[in-house]
């Protein structure tokens, strides 16, 4: 049998094995896959999926760093179809390459870092139905999802094979976090007091996006709400903006970033109900998550001092509210999430997003599962 | 790394100077734009916080091999 690799050109690399057995073992010694099994990426299942992206296979969609790798849609193909998906997700996958290759994101510096960092996809719109489903409610960053899974996984495989990155040679990240295998949830639009994220970002509602940051694993944030306790809602902003940018944070330390906060329902009606809208909760935590320069000194006089504007006043761990990323997803309870994010290279890994082009996707019969 | 070759390509004398521990990243990022011989030096690692009397002593050990690496880098005119 026969199956491709990607290499660091247009031309893809043509592997040969006696059957899928050994071809995995081969995919293995390589270096070519995440640790688990791969679904071979053979001539026809690559195929099939560039088929399905509506693309021709050679396009080059840009490089991905540090290893300089082209992502042509043939490319992104072998990872979507090693990682497990459907073609359905082809357009999703795609738009999450496109993503992280944009200037924005670092993805050369993000991918070196010793710090944990992990691309987290968030998807937008109609296409959380179409291409997926997305899961967006009860344990979406967890397992069971196969959208959510292969979709972040195919990321994942794009950025060792395309991209080069290699634990210990050219990923230098220390321990790194379990949301570099996948990391990809939906904002649950459907349920949400809030208007759908990428509305905010540029986008119109009946648009489909991927928002793709650079992120830390979630960190939980619990909180009880009191509806007969008019302070409540404030504590929640409390707790939100400890655990995105306590201390030990690179938001609060190195400062600039960006960060995501994932309402749980509850949550997010707790400061709807309190007449707070996106703009209102950013600006909140915006307001909250800083420190004083005392604090910052002790904790990490040399990372802190890096600081050069001679204010004295707390410093921000944001530079605008808008850094600050909002969106409701998960099920219903005490627990929202938080992820602090890496807040460093060029442009400080700034979250981009980007449209998931559907109307490229060009629909097989019969080849949908596979 | 990327500094020592980015100051390279515009034709400067450049070396840069790798940890232990990042030296295999040290290879792959100097393949990877194309300057596989671009001039580096081999320092302990870790270095960062390591303390003022420490860095002094690693500075005084590896002065040489920067000298020397300075004095047979080169600019390949193509990376211009």
């Amino acid at each position: 049998m026969n199956a491709k690799s990607a290499m660091n050109d247009i031309a893809v690399t043509h592997l040969s094995a006696t059957d899928e057995s050994a071809a995995l073992e081969q995919l293995h010694e390589l270096g070519c896959t995440d640790g688990l099994p791969v679904i071979i990426p053979t001539p026809e299942r690559v195929a099939r999926m560039v088929l399905a992206s509506g693309y021709d296979a050679e396009l080059a969609l840009g490089s991905m760093g540090p290893g300089g790798g082209v992502a042509s849609i043939e490319k992104v193909a072998i990872a979507a179809v090693m990682a497990g998906c459907k073609t359905d997700y082809m357009p999703i996958v795609l738009a999450a390459v496109r993503a992280v290759i944009d200037p924005q994101f670092d993805l050369t510096e993000m991918q070196a870092t010793t710090h944990c960092t992990a691309p987290l996809i968030i998807v937008n719109g109609p296409a959380r139905h179409s291409c997926g489903p997305i899961a967006c409610s009860f344990g979406a960053l967890g397992p069971g999802f196969r959208p959510n899974a292969s979709i972040g996984r195919a990321l994942r495989l794009a950025m060792i094979n395309i991209g080069g990155a290699k634990p210990g040679v050219s990923d230098m990240a220390l321990l790194g976090h379990p949301g570099k295998f996948t990391y990809c949830l939906g904002e649950d639009e459907e349920n949400s007091p809030l208007p759908p994220l990428h509305s905010a970002r540029g986008f119109s509602p009946e648009d489909s996006t991927v928002t793709v940051i650079g992120a830390e694993a979630p960190h939980s944030v619990m909180f009880s709400g009191d509806a007969d306790n008019p302070e409540s809602p404030n504590a929640l902003l409390d707790v939100l903006a400890i655990g995105l940018a306590n201390l030990a944070t690179n938001n609060a330390i190195l400062r600039g970033g960006n960060a995501v906060v994932v309402l749980n329902p509850d949550h997010a009606n707790v400061l709807a109900g309190a007449g707070l809208d996106r703009a209102a909760i950013q600006q909140a935590l915006f307001e909250r998550a800083a420190h004083p320069v005392e604090d910052m000194m002790r904790v990490a006089p040399g990372l802190a001092s890096r600081s050069k504007d001679g204010e004295q006043a707390p410093k921000r761990a944001f530079r605008q509210a808008d850094d600050i990323l909002v969106l409701m997803a998960g099920g219903s309870g005490l627990y929202s999430m938080v992820m602090p994010s890496w807040c460093a290279g060029p442009n400080k890994n700034s979250a981009v997003t980007v449209a998931i082009e559907i109307d490229q996707f060009c629909e097989v019969p019969g080849m949908s599962s596979n | 790394m990327r500094d020592g070759i980015n100051i390279a390509k515009r034709g400067i004398p450049a070396v840069a100077l790798v940890t232990e521990d990042f030296w295999p990243q040290g290879d792959f990022v100097a393949e990877s734009f194309g300057m596989p011989d671009v001039p580096r030096v081999r320092i302990p690692h870790p270095i960062a916080g390591s303390g003022d009397a420490n860095m002094r002593r690693v500075a005084e050990q590896v002065v040489p091999a920067i000298i020397d690496a300075l004095k047979q880098a080169h600019v390949p005119p193509q990376n211009l």
